[in-house]
């Protein structure tokens, strides 16, 4: 006769649990790979967005520099020509670290010891706060508070005590605007406005002096010429006239750019080139006859087989990246610099040639070549890309991890999208299978080994789809910002942080699958097997 | 064994019965009601039975009387709504959860009605996956396996999954499965019911042989009338109810009257 003893159900060793698992996924293979499929795509989604938001974030940053750095010329055209206003001079002192140029400039041309200059930026920081302050708000309120004031105005205008207590009066009345300035500094403020201009004058003054220092030598050029001289002796007068103008650092970039800038306009000028030829008039009383022609506009048009007046510039930077046709360019340019030479050709046939549009000077090719050009064009194209990358990344920087308000939102909805998605892939796959569960657990199987089964399973199939994806994601995300952002993307891919990304796609793939998974099987290994089986 | 477990059944003492025949499994008060939608229904109204220990007993009644809810309490499977199962005298509901996997491995052999045979394993995975929980060796459970299902007949298929077998030759499998680990107690729910003729009989020698040479308590749900020839008692349940109880030498005094209940 058999006797009923009871024992405690020894575990089931690693490798058997393994294996039933794995084969249980095989014969499965469908079904896990529609779950995998899930999974994937929810990854895929994730990662795109997270490769995406963090190339842009690189891209903006990158932009951003290079933009700056482009645009010196304009910065010092500008400074070399004009003195600027007294705002600006506030304004650009807010913002300059005590180390640049800029601020050791002003404080050289107003003549203040460091602290005078200390204090005077912090001056300048509430006043732009307080300029700002009035900036952003609407026109009803603004003249409710302050009339027509404007700028540094606002500050003279609020000296006047019967202004402030206006100003005062309307704030407390008006609650939905937040003045985030103590009013005890204000007033201190306002009491300072003597000093500001005293300063601002003094440094435009100096200014005005120092352009007049560096127009006297000039010696016919055009300033832009001048510039491009700046490693040489330019450079020399510039820093002589008070101006801060670094041998090292600056002058070797504002020549390069002065350069670029003036092969860029004689390039564009072409266009405007006309040649007019002239003829004697067969027949006695009757009008010269007169034949124009634009060289280089027809050039073009022959090249991009249109009509030469819907040439434009565009389509010159376009063709000119190619090294024939600005081979061809620059022989016409010979051409036209021999013609420019002898101001009025007459022919053998009595016929005469007028060049317009070009004075001899600027005709002259001097050094440009071919590859020069070509070198030209790309760089516009390459500009071209920078400026859009700058548009497409306008919001980053704010937000979470710097991604910008409206990519931290898309990364938060796609991590939500991603955990749905997984969840419900995985407890439809685990419920399913309770009726498998119960028949195990009929057989002997521990609660724990179950768990162990669905666990590994999960891990596995959230891996899988969560490599996959990763990669999947991060493909797409890369090809998507390359067409976008076309040549500023490649010095722009945060390798580090892509790696980082897929790293936190597949682990929240893997867990969130894992996690997905356990719940429901925890919940069917605990009940009795036959209400496990109940259980729809 | 767990100290635990050894006190349980110290506890009580086996309950032996005028004839000396010890009880091996006993019911109380045993009821059982499904709620589906709002809907209760009765599956087992109050049984009190005992089982001994080697008795081959066939339950009887008719479709939806519940002997599959009974099998499934005393097997501890599933939970009673109210009533207790004593199992050699231990109550189910007091064992661990480790206690009563290894009661369901070891002790019990299962023949669903419905095979719950499971689908990505072969037939002689299904054969082998109890031994595996019970820890025996891969070689050895595989030698086993082979030799179980040679004795239901199907060695050959030893490689087939479930959905590649008929639906008799997946009762065999479920049988063999049932045998895994010599079970001292046998649930059979309609073990028969999809074999022809001659199979049916072999395993019907098959059962009477466990029984009587191994002494394996057999229970047996069944609307197989060859059954009686060979069980020792017969139990008819009806609408949750034990209708009768009888041994087969009284019943068969009673010719006729078999197919009335
Ligand atoms: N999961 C369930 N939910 C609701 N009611 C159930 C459930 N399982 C069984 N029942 C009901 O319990 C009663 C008994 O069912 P049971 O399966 O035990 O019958 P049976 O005697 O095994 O019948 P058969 O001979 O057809 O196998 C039936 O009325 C059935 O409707
Ligand atoms: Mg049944």
């Amino acid at each position: 006769m058999k006797a009923i003893t009871i024992a405690d159900q020894p575990w089931l060793s690693m490798k058997r649990t393994v294996k039933i698992t794995i084969d249980g996924i095989k014969y499965r293979l469908f079904r896990a790979s529609v779950t995998v499929a899930v999974i994937t795509l929810a990854v895929a989604f994730l990662m795109n967005i997270l490769s995406e938001s963090l190339i842009k974030r690189n891209v903006a940053a990158n932009t951003r520099e290079r933009i700056q750095t482009s645009r010196k010329i304009y910065d010092w055209s500008a400074k070399l020509s004009s003195p600027g206003s007294p705002e600006s001079i506030v304004f650009e002192t807010a913002d300059a670290s005590a180390e640049s140029d800029i601020y050791k400039e002003n404080q050289q041309f107003a003549a203040l010891s460091d602290a005078d200059m200390a204090s005077f930026q912090a001056i300048s920081k509430k006043t732009v706060f307080l300029i700002n302050f009035f900036e952003d708000l609407d026109y009803a309120k603004r003249r409710s508070m302050i009339h027509r004031a404007e700028g540094l105005g606002i500050l003279e205008h609020l000296a006047n005590p019967e202004a402030m207590e206006t100003f005062k009066v309307a704030l407390s009345r008006i609650k939905s605007i937040h003045f985030e300035m103590p009013m005890d500094e204000l007033d201190k403020l306002v009491k300072q406005y003597g000093t500001i201009t005293d300063i601002t004058n003094k440094i435009l003054a100096a200014r005005t002096q120092a352009i007049a220092a560096v127009t006297a030598k000039l010696n016919g050029r055009t300033l832009l010429q001048a510039l491009a001289d700046s490693e040489k002796d330019f450079g020399a007068t510039i820093r002589e006239a008070g101006f801060i103008f670094d041998q090292q650092k600056t002058a070797p970039e504002i020549s390069t750019q002065a350069k670029k800038l003036l092969d860029t306009l004689r390039l564009e000028k072409s266009m405007e080139i006309r040649i007019t030829h002239i003829f004697p008039p067969k027949e006695e009383n009757a009008k010269p006859e007169k034949k124009v022609e634009f060289p280089f506009r027809q050039l073009l048009a022959q090249q991009a087989n249109v009509l030469p007046a819907d040439v434009n510039v565009v389509m010159m930077w376009k063709h000119l990246e190619s090294k024939k046709f600005a081979a061809r360019y620059l022989t016409k340019m010979h051409e036209v610099e021999q013609l420019a030479q002898k101001s009025l050709t007459t022919e053998a046939d009595g016929s005469s040639i007028v060049l317009e549009g070009i004075s001899a000077e600027e005709a002259a090719v001097d050094d440009l070549t071919a590859d020069r050009m070509v070198e030209l064009a790309r760089g516009r194209t390459e500009n071209a890309a920078l400026v859009r990358a700058e548009r497409l990344t306008l919001d980053a920087g704010k937000g979470f991890m710097g991604l910008g308000e409206r990519l931290a939102w898309l990364l938060f909805v796609s991590m939500l999208v991603c955990g749905i998605g997984i969840t419900n892939a995985m407890m439809m796959a685990v419920t399913e299978r309770f009726n498998e569960i119960a028949t195990l657990k009929c057989l002997g199987a521990l609660d724990g080994f179950i768990m162990i089964m669905f666990v590994l399973e999960s891990c596995f199939m959230g891996l899988v789809g969560g490599i996959i994806g990763s990669i999947l994601g991060g493909i797409i995300g890369l090809s998507r910002m390359l067409v976008s952002f076309g040549s500023a993307f490649f010095t722009a891919i945060p390798l580090g942080d892509l790696m980082l990304g897929m790293l936190i796609s597949i682990l929240l793939g893997t867990l969130l699958a894992a996690i997905s998974a356990v719940i429901p099987s925890y919940k069917a290994a605990r009940l009795a097997p036959m209400e496990a089986m109940r259980v729809e | 064994m767990t100290e635990t477990t050894s006190n349980k059944q110290a506890a009580v003492q086996p309950e032996n019965d005028s004839k000396g025949r010890r009880v091996i499994i006993r019911t109380v008060g045993l009821r059982k009601s499904f709620v589906m939608k709002g809907v209760v229904t009765e599956a087992l109204r109050g049984i009190d039975v005992s089982i001994y220990q080697g008795e081959f007993i066939a339950v009887m009644g008719p479709s939806g009387s519940g002997k599959s809810t009974f099998f499934n309490m005393i097997g501890a499977l599933d939970s009673p709504t109210v009533g207790r199962v004593f199992i050699d005298e231990v109550d189910v509901a007091q064992l661990t959860a480790e206690e009563l996997a290894y009661l369901r491995c070891h002790k019990i052999g299962y023949i669903f009605q419905s095979y719950n045979l499971i689908k990505y394993m072969t037939a002689l995975e299904n054969v082998t996956t109890p031994m595996a929980f019970g820890g025996v060796m891969p070689d050895e459970a595989r030698e086993r396996g082979m030799s179980l299902l040679e004795l239901v007949g199907l060695k050959e298929r030893w490689h087939h999954r479930p959905i590649e077998m008929s639906g008799g030759q997946q009762q065999r499998v479920a049988i063999a499965r049932s045998l895994s680990n010599n079970p001292s107690v046998l649930l059979c729910d309609e073990p028969t019911a999809n074999l022809d003729l001659h199979t049916g009989q072999e395993i019907l020698e098959l059962l009477q042989k466990l029984n009587k040479e191994n002494g394996v308590t057999i229970i047996c749900a069944t609307h197989d009338h060859r059954m009686m020839n060979i069980c020792d008692r017969l139990m008819w349940i009806r609408d949750g109810h034990i209708d009768r109880i009888a041994d087969r030498a009284d019943v068969h005094i009673e010719i006729g009257g078999i197919d009335s209940h």
